[in-house]
């Protein structure tokens, strides 16, 4: 018995993919998305300005011999002043070049600072009239923010929002910083 | 007479592979820097921000804007800008008279929005935080000038626009 092989023909065709409903999501698509972009993103860096109040702090005795920092910033030079509010005040100097070299050796500074005194979280700028935003950011930065390699530092034990403290105890070398220039003449 | 251009038949098919290929790319970049930032906002374009590694996002549109010509409280011009400092007419005790009384309402009208819930007919609502755009250029001096101002309205908290440094 022969069998016969069915032999199937195929034929190919030219398949053209409609494509144009494809550009059309694209063209959508790249439109929403450029209206939308932002090239430039923007950040802030939260400051304060010392205010009057004849209100005492709850649990901040008379007598109490607190840490303070301060740096003071001229456009030559940028210095960071420590001393206790009351005697022996223990004042202490470092006076850095204010440029790029000179705010990396600040920061150090500070970072050995706060090691130290590691419940003092406020540090205090004082700005020459003449230094640029520019450049006063550039200090406030150093100030401020931790960088790779700086320790960590438990948040204040008085922290209102305690969840808030904790996240800024890691991204912030000093949390607080007061702009100490801004005073009524 | 032979016509230019005319009996032929052909269709010309666009090679439309290329274009799809840039939009991809485009898309994809497009796609990769979508912000996510809770605010978006348009930096105004006569203000060139410093640059800072901060992380922290901008939070809320700014209340002051300080281009190189102008100061501005809430999109509304209150003064000058002449030669890096606010003319003579608009200082009071080295503050800035018309960036007072605009702030002054605004720190009115915020502290009733944020009264506390209580029975206290005295409890005052707090001022909250403002947010200020600078031109990088500007001096401290009239960034004081503007603090002051704040600092008479009440307003102590500030948050200063930096550009984000991308790394």
């Amino acid at each position: 018995m022969s069998r016969k092989k069915k032999r199937r023909n195929i034929e190919y065709k030219d398949i053209d993919l409609n494509i144009m409903p494809f550009i059309d999501v694209f063209s959508m698509l790249n439109t929403f998305l450029l209206f939308t972009a932002v090239f430039l993103s923007v950040g802030i860096l939260e400051v304060q300005v010392p205010f009057l109040s004849n209100t005492p702090p709850p649990d901040d005795p008379k007598d109490s011999r607190v840490f303070e920092v301060k740096v003071d910033v001229t456009k030559e030079q940028v210095e960071i002043q420590t001393a206790y509010t009351r005697p022996p005040n223990q004042e202490q100097k470092f006076p850095f070049p204010n440029n790029a070299d000179g705010l990396k050796q600040m920061h150090q500074k500070l970072a050995e600072i706060r090691k130290q005194n590691a419940d003092t979280d406020k540090a205090t700028v004082f700005s020459d009239d003449e230094v640029s935003w520019e450049s006063l950011s550039a200090v406030l930065d150093t100030v401020m923010l931790r960088i790779e390699g700086d320790p960590i530092f438990p948040p204040a034990k008085d922290a209102k929002n305690r969840e808030k403290a904790e996240i800024d105890a890691k991204l912030y070398l000093y949390p607080k910083i007061v702009m100490g220039s801004v005073m009524l003449r | 007479m032979a016509s230019a251009g005319g009996g032929s038949k052909d269709t010309l098919s666009l090679n439309l592979n290329p274009m799809l290929d840039i939009f991809s790319i485009l898309i994809t970049f497009l796609l990769m820097s979508f912000s996510t930032d809770p605010v978006s906002h348009d930096v105004d374009a006569g203000i060139e921000l410093p640059q800072s590694n901060t992380i922290v996002a901008m939070d809320e549109v700014p209340t002051i804007i300080v281009t190189k010509t102008e100061l501005r409280v809430n999109d509304n011009k209150v003064a000058d800008i002449v030669a890096g400092d606010v003319p003579e007419k608009d200082r009071a005790q080295g503050a800035i008279y018309p960036v007072f009384e605009a702030l002054q309402k605004l720190a009115e009208a915020n502290k009733r929005v944020n009264k506390p819930k209580s029975d206290d007919p005295n409890a005052k609502g707090s001022t909250g935080a403002l947010t200020m755009e600078m031109d990088k250029g500007h001096r401290f001096k009239l960034m004081k000038r503007i603090m002051l101002s704040a600092q008479q309205a009440e307003f102590v908290q500030f948050k200063l626009m930096v550009q984000k440094e991308l790394n």
